[in-house]
């Protein structure tokens, strides 16, 4: 059932596997706050049309699975003549999936912003995208920090669906070794324990930073 | 005050509390109290906030669990039993159900069951603890309601009513299970003060009816006219004790004294005649 | 496109969408039942126990159900558990979701006032009857909006079932697409069939949420904070 030599022997495959995990998860969710922002503007717009269309955006990305998603990326852009690598249509995928919340979190940091400092700001003269990136956004992030960390941990956890697109990221190493070796329950729980260290520690700092920012409103 | 002596003859120990205290990490919020409570008798706890009154009636049900010491609920132990090897051990909560199944309690917050209508919330216990038919219980809870005068809000969701309201059907959800010995917690110190009459006006008559009462108060007109006995309590330790008259008339203790002071200027200060001055009405 | 894919199939179809809501229905209550029983365990058992079930509920919530599956569906026979897939995807999303539902109880628990436990032992109640009449009945309706987001959430989490080969709509629909490389007409069929599902769930539960605030909340203090941090998946 247990092999500490294959597992030994298998480590550097796995912390591989996680590196390609965290990465690209960073790269996604990098790319995701970008989107996030874009999509909370619109969502956020005086425009109508434009409140709809971030709408749109937040109940489609977050209605379909992420697997679908996934699927969907990495199965049609080859037939739409985009032959794109692996790990563009992974990221992209958690990107576009992860801006979906972001914009949401984001939105709810926003929104609890005092009215009066906006108009503060705009008595001064400031414009609205230097009230936006100035003023609001500093202040959205601080207080959506636990948040967006939270959001990190959900993205590295949802990353493991790239391994069905053929990633070697560490569920599919996993995979690979417990399929070679015949140790599945070894090699699984290997994988499961490194997502642990990795999550809970970056639980940890959520919950720390929630704590400092309590104390600092206090 | 004028039924009081009548009352005394009755003369068995409703509660007792010998040698009771009760600690919150290092601090001692009571200190060796002793009380003893007749059958009858109506006792008012009061104290600058802080000063534990609020604790001692708690513990008094244990619902905070005293330290060291005895409460003692109609002869019988609360909250612990003796092990075999002499020690104390915690009471499972049947036998503490049991223990004070003839005491009832009123609370600061009314603490009514929002998700019940006020009759629910009067019949609830009826049903599930007394085991009652549903018949009998709705007709024992209408009568209860009836005797705080709020029968016809049977029906009602309990915030859609008054906090005054609130509380007469708290005391009425606690009365319909006829305990032989009732425990006010602050009961007016959440109300407006022009819905405090009414609620006080219950508990006068449940006193006059011979009702066993521990009354955590800020009233003093109402401990000055309804207490067979007032105890003063300060920092953890019952400070002073005695009939209203006295204690009110001619406080011992400096610390009574001062309190009382504060008490009486904070409402004399627009009021021509201070309750106090009311005692013997 | 050529969508008659679709009606071609609209045998197997129909029954991966079945399997599909029968697997989140089955993995909602095996969910929702253990979560209870580990909110109220957490509520009344000594420290040692909250501490490992605090532990178990940490480990469970930092990894991806995906490897969760795949312990349960491959690892499980070294230990002498063979599941099917359709056994193994149940109880892995029952897993899965009785850690989040536990963490949405416990908050409901803890959000009621003490008092309203007090006024019930006072007056005699045992523990159970006052968690079963004064607690649920109030906490039911406060975390209402949590328990239907979260349902949504574990909805979205059922395509992956279809990587331990369980029948469901994206494992049929993905089959389909393969045989008669109709990809982009299958895809787009799962894409609105998921979105139709989150979209009705949420619907179904506005719809009770209003129903049951029209009923109950008159006065227990509403806690929009309950709702917790949706799923990235």
């Amino acid at each position: 059932m247990f092999d500490l030599a294959l597992l030994v022997q298998g480590l550097p495959l796995l912390l591989a596997g996680l590196w390609n995990t965290v990465w690209l998860s960073a790269c996604g969710l990098a790319l995701g706050f970008l989107i996030g922002i874009g999509v909370c503007s619109l969502k956020l717009s005086e425009r109508g049309a434009l409140r709809r269309l971030g709408g749109a955006y937040i109940s489609v990305f977050r209605g379909i699975p992420l697997l679908i998603q996934l699927l969907f990326i990495y199965y049609l852009l080859p037939r739409l003549g985009l032959d794109i690598p692996a790990w563009v249509a992974a990221i992209a995928g958690l990107a576009l999936c992860s801006g979906a919340y972001l914009a949401e979190i984001l939105r709810g940091g926003l929104l609890t912003l005092p009215v009066g400092q906006v108009e503060a700001a705009r008595l001064l003269g400031l414009r609205g995208r230097t009230i936006l990136t100035r003023i609001k956004l500093p202040q959205a992030l601080r207080a959506t920090l636990p948040a967006l960390l939270n959001e990190v941990i959900l993205l590295i956890k949802a990353s493991s669906l790239i391994s069905a697109v053929g990633l070697a990221e560490l569920t599919r190493t996993a995979q690979n070794l417990a399929a070679s070796s015949f140790l599945q329950l070894q090699f699984y729980l290997a994988a499961a324990v490194l997502y642990c260290i990795v999550n809970i520690s970056l639980a940890l700092l959520a919950g720390q930073l929630e704590r400092r920012f309590e104390k600092g409103r206090a | 005050m004028n039924q009081s002596a009548a009352k005394r003859g009755a003369g068995d120990v409703m509660l007792e509390a010998r040698g009771m205290s009760k600690r919150f990490g290092d601090h001692t919020v009571l200190q060796d109290i002793n009380l003893s409570i007749q059958r009858s008798e109506v006792v008012c706890l009061i104290g600058p906030s802080g000063s534990g009154k609020s604790t001692l009636l708690r513990s008094l049900a244990f619902l905070e669990n005293y330290d060291d010491g005895e409460v003692f609920v109609e002869g019988e132990l609360l909250g612990y039993d003796r092990a075999s090897d002499g020690r104390r051990v915690r009471s499972r909560p049947s036998r503490l159900s049991d223990v004070r199944r003839n005491m009832g309690m009123v609370f600061q917050q009314f603490n009514l069951w929002p998700h019940l209508s006020v009759l629910e919330n009067v019949m609830e216990a009826l049903l599930r603890v007394r085991g009652m038919k549903r018949d009998d219980a709705h007709r024992l809870a209408l009568a209860t309601l009836e005797k705080v005068g709020l029968a016809e809000k049977a029906g009602a969701w309990p915030n859609r009513l008054s906090g005054g309201q609130q509380q007469r059907v708290a005391i009425a959800r606690s009365l319909a299970m006829s305990p032989a010995i009732m425990l006010f917690d602050e009961p007016t110190s959440a109300l407006d003060p022009e819905l405090v009459g009414e609620v006080l006006q219950v508990m006068r008559q449940l006193a006059e009816e011979g009702m066993t009462m521990v009354v955590v108060t800020h009233e003093m007109g109402f401990a000055a006219r309804v207490a067979d006995r007032v105890l003063f309590l300060d920092q953890g330790h019952i400070v002073e004790q005695g009939p209203p008259t006295r204690l009110f008339r001619h406080p011992q203790s400096p610390r009574l004294a001062q309190f009382l002071g504060n008490y009486l200027e904070r409402n004399s200060l627009f009021e021509a005649a201070p309750a106090l001055n009311r005692v013997d009405d | 496109m050529d969508f008659s894919v679709l009606t071609d199939h609209a045998g197997e179809i129909g029954s991966g969408f079945l399997v599909t809501i029968w697997t989140w229905v089955g993995g909602v209550l095996a969910g929702v039942i253990a979560g209870l029983i580990m909110a109220v365990i957490q509520l009344s058992a000594g420290p040692w126990v909250r501490g490992v079930l605090r532990c178990y509920i940490e480990v469970i919530r930092a990894t991806p159900f995906l490897v969760q599956l795949f312990l349960l569906y491959y690892g499980g026979p070294s230990l002498g558990l063979s599941l099917s897939p359709m056994a193994a995807g149940l109880i892995g999303l029952g897993i899965y979701g009785s850690v989040y539902f536990a963490e949405i109880f416990r908050t409901g628990f803890t959000s009621i006032p003490r008092g309203q436990q007090e006024a019930a032992a006072m007056l005699g109640m045992t523990p159970w009857q006052i968690i079963w009449r004064v607690q649920i009945p109030q906490m039911l309706v406060l975390i209402l909006p949590a328990l239907v987001n979260f349902t949504t959430i574990l909805g979205k989490e059922t395509p992956v079932l279809s990587i331990i080969t369980v029948p469901e709509l994206t494992f049929v629909l993905t089959g389909v697409g393969a045989e008669t490389f109709a990809y982009v007409e299958t895809l787009l069929a799962l894409c609105v069939g998921y979105f139709l599902l989150a979209e009705l769930c949420s619907r179904l539960g506005q719809w009770l949420e209003r129903r049951a605030s029209r009923y109950l909340t008159q006065g227990v203090q509403q806690r929009r904070a309950l709702k917790p941090r949706e799923s990235a998946a």
